[in-house]
């Protein structure tokens, strides 16, 4: 299954990208495990400079600013 | 950030000895708020965090740098993206709390620091409410000598 991060440390706009995934899931209806990562260290990991960061399958595709429902679904779909 | 052990971290207090000592400070905020109140110690260059990720080279490998930002939090996320670009975990520190507290212990600056005392009359460092500068500006545990604070 598709496994789709949200980094941030809990600010509006990783908030708001959470939420964006979860609406973009809900419309497209594609099934993926989605996770919000918190933890400083655990962002760290992955080089992160400015959040939020959208990842899917471990792979960054936007990062230092939220990401819209629209292109989360055409992320999705590639 | 008390939850991380990648960077290790220095009060404002410590800083001081770092500079005395020669260590490079690295401002990564924006220029905007570099312009208004900036960092006034002999060694310190500026790569705001926008940019950090092309000009990061810029910082020598060889120095003992200290990354600072307006609160500690830019500056851990950039000193850990440093060390995990092969620098020295123990020449590379993050200040915690910025220039927030450091302007606040009276520490040097050029600028205007109104913005920022005006912040630290509202919430302290630590979640606390607190604008004296006597008040120890780390609830943490040192993990390490260089951790030791204030």
């Amino acid at each position: 299954m598709t496994e789709i991060k949200v980094l941030g440390p809990g600010c509006p706009k990783c908030k708001t990208t959470y939420s964006n995934v979860l609406e973009a899931l809900k419309q497209s209806n594609i099934e993926a495990n989605v996770v919000k990562v918190e933890d400083i260290e655990e962002m760290m990991k992955y080089n992160v400079l400015t959040t939020p960061v959208l990842m899917i399958d471990e792979q960054i595709k936007i990062k230092g600013r939220v990401a819209q429902v629209s292109e989360i679904i055409e992320l999705l779909k590639k | 950030m008390e939850n991380q052990t990648l960077v290790k971290e220095i009060c404002p207090t410590t800083t001081q000895e770092w500079v005395k000592k020669g260590a490079l400070l690295v401002d990564v905020r924006e220029s905007d708020e570099v312009n208004e109140l900036a960092y006034d110690v002999p060694n310190i260059i500026n790569i705001p965090l926008s940019e950090f990720e092309e000009r990061f080279a810029e910082i020598p490998k060889d120095k003992e740098v200290v990354v600072v930002c307006k609160a500690g939090v830019r500056s851990l996320r950039a000193a850990g993206f440093l060390i995990n670009h092969g620098y020295d975990a123990n020449k590379v520190v993050n200040m915690q709390h910025g220039i927030i507290r450091w302007a606040q212990k009276g520490f040097a600056t050029k600028g205007n620091t109104a913005s920022v005392l005006r912040n630290t009359q509202d919430s302290g460092c630590c979640g606390t409410t607190t604008s004296s500068a006597e008040q120890s500006c780390c609830g943490s545990s040192p993990k390490t000598e260089v951790n030791k604070c204030c």
